[in-house]
């Protein structure tokens, strides 16, 4: 791992599932702490994308390299990079079975070696700032969304990870649950931490995003600061899938 | 007016709307009142009120008073417990059962649930059942494995063919959801192929085929071959449904677990097999049971297990009328086994269940 290189970086990324290609020639970086919102159409390949930096899925060619470290098929190189890079699903995926501690200490204890002592009193730390310390012993279910997805957020935090990639995180919640699963994340963006959010939250991309990306069938099509991007887009599908998210 | 009154009031109201409702009902509802006690009064009637206890008792006397002849277990019931193990040694088999008794009663507590732990009691139970049975160590006057008989037998086997055919199973189910399709359908054609023969076939082939296919240092005693068989038998049923259970966990867990950089072995050990047991727990207990039953069918290769021990056991002349009463003590043994096992299915599905909900 390379301090200086950049956090992220994908160059002319291809993946085809069958003859169908999702995503076309991807080039995009990402700098040490910057935070980057990436919206469009469902079936744009944005989750595609983000799902290739920690190889839940494989791309066909292209490179990416996470702070300097290529993926390729070593599967070493695939581990090293999945203990830097956080995620945070759309469904959460917690482990039914655990409690919500044993969630949180589980990899840390497996993977980074650490005491369970430490790596509980590191479970209970980041319950404390997702704002949930009560809840450590319950198991998921008897959770609410929200407080589930804000779990899902101190689990991924206890691996202290360089890099947080958020998979449409409030796409399954209660619209009255999206507002607390947000403010984590931007308290989260605002202590320096790497981010990439696919997400339909606007009002998020513009408040914490350094730069928004707009993909569609496979492309990246616009990538602007956000005040540019919801001001003056360029592309007229931009245009259109703004005048349709922002519509209403 | 109290409170007490106006339950029973409810109560009443309910077994009459239940149970009386209409006049269909009400008759079936009679009916079967009726046959229920018939025939527990006549089960009462002939296995103790008119049965005969004593050791000495002999047939014309068990006529006489009408109901069952409990004496031929009292003559017999070493030889159905114990077969043809030598008579002077038949202490050891009884504490052997003991041995099995107790192991799976320890490894089925949580608190052992720890891999040395279950090593250990499984080590040193093994050990010690071997040792009380086939002899030659401490003393002990060698037995044969030919003369292993009874419940002992039963125990032994049904033991050593669930927990070879665990992991066995194991085994088997990840191979067949295996990345690489070569292993994943190799592994199908064989799980196909042994669930495709009956029992009795592969306890022939095993038996009595594989000596003369495999070098004599590898085939070992008959009765281990016979296990290896049953075991592969229960394994190929168990990674079946231990797929099922596969199939119930959503593909985000998997993923959840990758993203955490959790490796393959991990990812298997803590996240799939917990929540697919958790899944497959129901259907794995039925087919638990199953091979507690099936081990019977040794009795085609020459064993003599329980239920052929217990045909011994009545088949010389003077108790030759008894066999009734024979089965039926076989049967409350098998019951007590097999029920007990259910009930501690139950308790561990309770106990799988509690605080958690579905997602």
């Amino acid at each position: 791992m390379q301090v200086n290189a950049p956090a992220i970086e994908i160059r002319d990324l291809n993946k085809f599932y069958g003859t169908f290609q999702a995503l076309k020639g991807i080039s995009l970086t990402v700098k040490k702490g910057e935070k980057v919102v990436v919206c469009g159409p469902s079936g744009s390949g944005k989750s595609t994308m983000i799902r290739c930096i920690n190889q839940l899925e494989e791309h066909d060619s292209g490179d990416i390299r996470v702070f300097g470290t290529l993926l390729n098929d070593n599967v070493a190189s695939i581990d090293e990079i999945r203990r830097e890079v956080g995620m945070v699903f759309q469904h959460f995926n917690l482990f039914p079975h655990m409690t919500v501690l044993e969630n949180c200490t589980l990899a840390p204890i497996l993977v980074r070696k650490s005491s369970r002592a430490d790596a509980e009193a590191r479970a209970r730390h980041f319950l404390e700032k997702v704002r949930i310390p009560d809840q450590a012993d319950k198991f998921p279910g008897q959770l609410s969304g929200g407080q589930q997805q804000r779990v899902a957020i101190a689990r991924a935090l206890c691996m202290q990870p360089e890099i947080l990639l958020f998979d449409e995180p409030t796409s399954a919640l209660d619209p009255e649950m999206i507002a607390e699963v947000l403010d984590v994340m931007t308290t989260l963006a605002s202590d320096g931490m790497t981010m990439v959010c696919v997400t339909h939250e606007m009002g998020f991309a513009r408040k914490v995003a350094d730069r928004v990306i707009f993909m569609d069938k496979g492309e990246i099509v616009e990538e602007a600061d956000p005040e540019t991007f919801f001001t003056q887009p360029v592309n007229d599908r931009t245009r259109l899938f703004l005048s349709q998210i922002l519509g209403h | 007016m109290t409170a007490q009154p106006y339950l029973s009031n409810r109560r009443l109201q309910r077994i009459r709307a239940e149970y009386f409702g209409s006049a269909g009902s009400g008759l079936l509802t009679l009916i079967s009142l009726g046959l229920i006690i018939g025939i527990g009064w006549a089960v009462l009637n002939w296995a103790l009120l008119r049965g005969s206890f004593t050791a000495t008792a002999t047939q014309a006397e068990c006529m006489a008073k009408g109901g069952a002849c409990w004496s031929v277990i009292a003559v017999r019931w070493r030889v159905i417990l114990f077969g043809i193990y030598p008579y002077e040694e038949q202490w050891r088999s009884a504490i052997a059962c003991a041995v099995v008794v107790v192991m799976t009663i320890l490894s089925c507590l949580p608190v052992m649930w720890r891999f040395w732990r279950l090593a250990a009691v499984w080590g040193l139970g093994t050990a010690a059942f071997y040792i009380l049975m086939r002899g030659g160590y401490f003393g002990l006057i060698p037995v044969d494995e030919q003369q292993w008989g009874g419940l002992a037998l039963t125990l032994f086997l049904f033991v050593t063919t669930s927990v070879l055919g665990m992991p066995m199973a194991i085994g088997l189910a990840l191979m067949r959801r295996s990345d690489l399709p070569v292993i994943a359908r190799v592994t199908g054609i064989i799980i196909d192929t042994i669930r495709s023969l009956p029992l009795l076939s592969i306890l022939f082939a095993f038996a009595i085929v594989l000596p003369f296919v495999l070098p004599d240092a590898l085939t070992g005693d008959k009765l281990y071959r016979v296990i290896w068989g049953g075991a592969l038998f229960f394994a190929a049923y168990e990674a079946e449904i231990l797929r099922g259970g596969f199939q119930g966990i959503s593909k985000g867990q998997e993923e959840a677990a990758k993203a955490l950089g959790l490796p393959y072995w991990h990812r298997i050990s803590r996240i799939v097999l917990p929540q697919a047991f958790r899944l497959a727990l129901p259907a794995t207990i039925n087919q638990i049971v199953i091979t507690f039953m099936e081990t019977s069918l040794v009795v085609v290769v020459g064993f003599v297990e329980l239920l052929a021990a217990g045909n011994t056991a009545y088949q010389t002349g003077e108790w030759k009328f008894a066999y009734v009463e024979v089965y039926a003590f076989i049967s409350l043994i098998y019951f007590s086994f097999v029920f007990g096992l259910s009930r501690y299915g139950a308790y561990l599905e309770s106990r799988m269940n509690a605080g958690q909900r579905k997602e």
